[in-house]
């Protein structure tokens, strides 16, 4: 029973970190209609800051600041965000898949950045000793683990409550205006380049929080934990909860992370250790089976975008 | 009556299995976590089916305590999220007190930081190869529960540096392969000939699966240096050792054991070779060996060609037999039991049920026991490395000749007084 507590404690953990990039992401797809396939690189950014900032110090390797966690999470979200507009005002021009092919080649090109840049980032060996704040402050391992998911839980309450208001802010209408018609939100005197920068740069500081999240949980980050598969994860927790709803995003990423590591669990249970070999293979077409019969049962997400209007015109 | 003395019975009974199930839950879980899907997964499947080769070899000797062996094998499709949570729900659901993996460190180092110490049950990886391991638990952060079967790459730096300086080369130029194998043992190598007084003049890093390595070998050619150590694999290796000669290198070659290959002779010309020399594990010519090839065959129909195939082997027979050891399945004792079972003043015992029968009773009787498996002798040091004979060779024409022998004892005497 302890074992089950436990286990559902650590994947709340996990999932909801997953979800704090999941909404990250739902600002600039869902929101604004960015596509970002880059979303693997700018987790990576804030979990090396994150490793930088709050690590031990190490020879022959930059930072081991020991600085508090709350700091290496800002610094985090700020490192992300100079990134982001870094790489926004190169790519934003570009639209729809240009800009999905710009990013994704951008988190490849930052993936490899993190593999060789030594100095910075311990190269392929990682950075080892990251602290976990939970572990000052309880024993044991569930004791450990459900404070560390309390962190979790207040890190995305705070990002889904200021979300939530940013979205139905008049910047927020903008965001949805520049999604649907940017030359009709232009000609309303808006200016959708800068729109669609600040929304990617937001986003991406979210993104970056959700690395250092990580880091911080794991203890220990390399260049491993960045591979484009992690961003085609985090595409499809938002596509199966629902884009443009925040609420959509977190859920898929609780549905899709239990998805991808129950179907492990029944595959270990149901099929004879003889053949568990090729398990691997049956839990990718399950994992495959289950995301296309959801997606075909509700082809706009679990929860998907809720419509609005205005509540001006209501009055 | 006769109804409620019934009932009292199979209460009675039902107690019985209780406090023998007490002694030891059977059947008795392993849990595995290895990459048998995703960019490692054919070797990793391989990996998978001699774990649990070794597991139903044990099982054939009666299993642990009396008890079967389960063998849970979990997928990590090669990435660290997946992998760390498969580890938890194994260790939280399954109950599992030991861990086989992972394959690569970038899964196996989570593992280990995030489950393995924390909920204290013992991880034994075979072919994790990253220097961070040792780091870590030089710093005490892995509370020992940390082990592999893969011989680190301490042994073989030092062992390259010997050979560069006996041979007398004084300016050394490194190139090597851009993964935490390379990168740990170029920087080893560093150290180690500059303690023996040798010098390096150049530390070349190369990315995998180029169609030039032009530009890496000019900047190793730079400071004139009178040899090269290549640490690469056969395909990579084969390109830059040409391009190197090409360009006017020395053909004094040291190489790395992955390049000690017919594609890599073939591909660069034997003849051109002819100053090479490389070192290599000294696969050691022990009748377990021979005996754990034998079984493997009978069972597979094929060699056990491959990487971390005997060693996977032993990390699964290593943990088994310790779990016999300690009385008790816990991660500790597991732990505690790992070195009495391959205790270098140990009696022997070999792979196979014949094996596994024999080193339960000698642990019955209460004595230490001498594991020497399909890797060999292990020998686990306090940081839960291992340490394998290696050998030196040469080419002579197109034959592999060998040129020496360094035993387990020699290497380790060697890396002692290079980390003084």
């Amino acid at each position: 029973m302890i074992g089950l507590v436990s286990y559902i404690v650590f994947f709340l953990i996990l999932s909801l970190i997953f979800g704090v990039a999941v909404l990250g992401l739902n600002l600039q797809w869902g929101f604004t209609g960015l596509f970002n396939a880059g979303v693997a690189g700018f987790t990576a950014i804030g979990a090396y800051t994150m490793a930088i900032l709050t690590g031990p110090a190490r020879d022959a390797v930059f930072g081991g600041f020991e600085l508090p966690f709350v700091v290496g999470l800002i610094g985090a979200m700020i490192a992300s965000g100079i990134g982001a507009v870094l790489v926004g005002l190169a790519t934003l021009k570009l639209r729809h898949e240009y800009l999905a092919v710009a990013t994704f080649g951008i988190a490849v090109t930052i993936q490899l950045v993190c593999l060789n840049w030594e100095y910075l980032t311990g190269g392929t060996l990682g950075l080892i000793g990251i602290p976990n704040p939970s572990k000052a402050w309880a024993d044991g391992p569930l004791a450990q683990n459900a404070l560390y998911l309390l962190v979790v839980v207040v890190v995305v309450g705070l990002t889904f409550a200021a979300l939530e208001r940013i979205v139905k802010s008049p910047w927020g209408r903008m965001l949805k205006a520049v999604r649907e018609d940017d030359v009709a939100a232009a000609s309303l005197g808006k200016s959708p380049e800068r729109v669609r920068l600040e929304a990617f740069v937001l986003g991406c500081m979210i993104m970056g929080l959700s690395g250092a999240l990580y880091v911080s949980f794991i203890g220990y980050v390399s260049p491993w934990d960045f591979l484009p598969i992690v961003t085609f994860q985090i595409w499809t927790m938002l596509i199966v909860g629902g884009s443009a709803n925040n609420r959509g995003a977190l859920l898929g990423a609780l549905i899709v992370w239990g998805v991808w590591t129950m179907s492990g669990f029944v595959i270990s249970r149901v099929v004879p250790s003889e053949i568990q070999a090729q398990g691997g293979a049956m839990q990718a077409v399950l994992i495959g089976v289950i995301l296309v019969a959801m997606l075909l049962i509700r082809p706009r997400g679990l929860i998907g975008e809720e419509l609005h209007v205005s509540r001006h015109a209501r009055s | 009556m006769l109804h409620k003395f019934g009932s009292a019975a199979i209460v009675a009974a039902l107690i019985g299995i209780g406090s023998a199930a007490q002694a030891a839950d059977c059947p008795i879980k392993l849990g595995a976590i290895l990459p048998v899907s995703g960019p490692m997964g054919q070797v990793g499947e391989r990996i998978a089916e001699t774990g649990l080769f070794a597991v139903e070899q044990f099982n054939e000797a009666g299993g642990v305590l009396g008890c079967p062996v389960e063998y849970v094998l979990r997928d990590t499709q090669g990435q660290s999220t997946v992998g760390v949570d498969a580890a938890k729900s194994l260790v939280d659901l399954d109950g599992v007190q030991a861990l086989i993996g992972a394959v690569s460190s970038g899964v196996s180092l989570p593992v280990l930081t995030s489950v393995a110490v924390p909920s204290k049950v013992v991880q034994v990886s075979c072919c994790s190869s990253s220097e961070s391991f040792t780091a870590l638990a030089e710093e005490g952060k892995t509370d020992g529960y940390w082990f592999r079967t893969y011989a680190t790459n301490r042994s073989q730096s030092a062992i390259g540096a010997k050979l560069t300086v006996d041979s007398g080369f004084k300016k050394t130029a490194v190139i090597y392969v851009n993964t935490d194998f390379g990168v740990g043992l170029a920087n080893r190598f560093e150290q180690d000939i500059a303690k023996l007084g040798g010098s390096i003049t150049s530390m070349v890093a190369y990315n995998e699966s180029q169609q030039s390595y032009r530009a890496e070998v000019t900047k190793a050619l730079e400071g004139n240096p009178d040899s090269l150590y290549l640490v690469a694999f056969p395909v990579d290796g084969a390109t830059i050792t040409r391009e190197w000669l090409a360009l006017g290198g020395t053909d004094n070659l040291i190489v790395n054991n992955s390049l000690r290959s017919d594609d890599y002779f073939q591909a660069v010309g034997s003849k051109f070779l002819q100053n090479l020399q490389g070192y290599d594990s000294a696969q050691p010519r022990l009748p377990s060996v021979d005996s754990f090839n034998e079984m493997f065959e009978a069972r597979f129909d094929s060699p056990p060609n491959g990487p971390g195939l005997h060693s996977v082997f032993d990390a699964v027979t290593v943990v088994l037999l310790a779990m016999e050891a300690a009385g008790e399945i816990t991660g500790e004792g597991i732990r505690d039991n790992i070195r009495l079972v391959t205790s270098p003043d140990g009696a022997e015992v070999y792979p196979g049920p014949e094996g596994i029968a024999r080193a339960k009773e000698l642990l019955a009787e209460g004595k230490a026991i001498r594991y020497v498996g399909a890797t060999g002798a292990l020998a686990f040091d306090e940081n839960g490395d291992v340490q394998a004979p290696k050998m030196t060779w040469r080419l002579d024409g197109d034959a592999n000749v060998e040129t020496g022998y360094l035993s387990t004892a020699e290497v380790a005497e060697l890396i002692k007084m290079l980390d003084e």
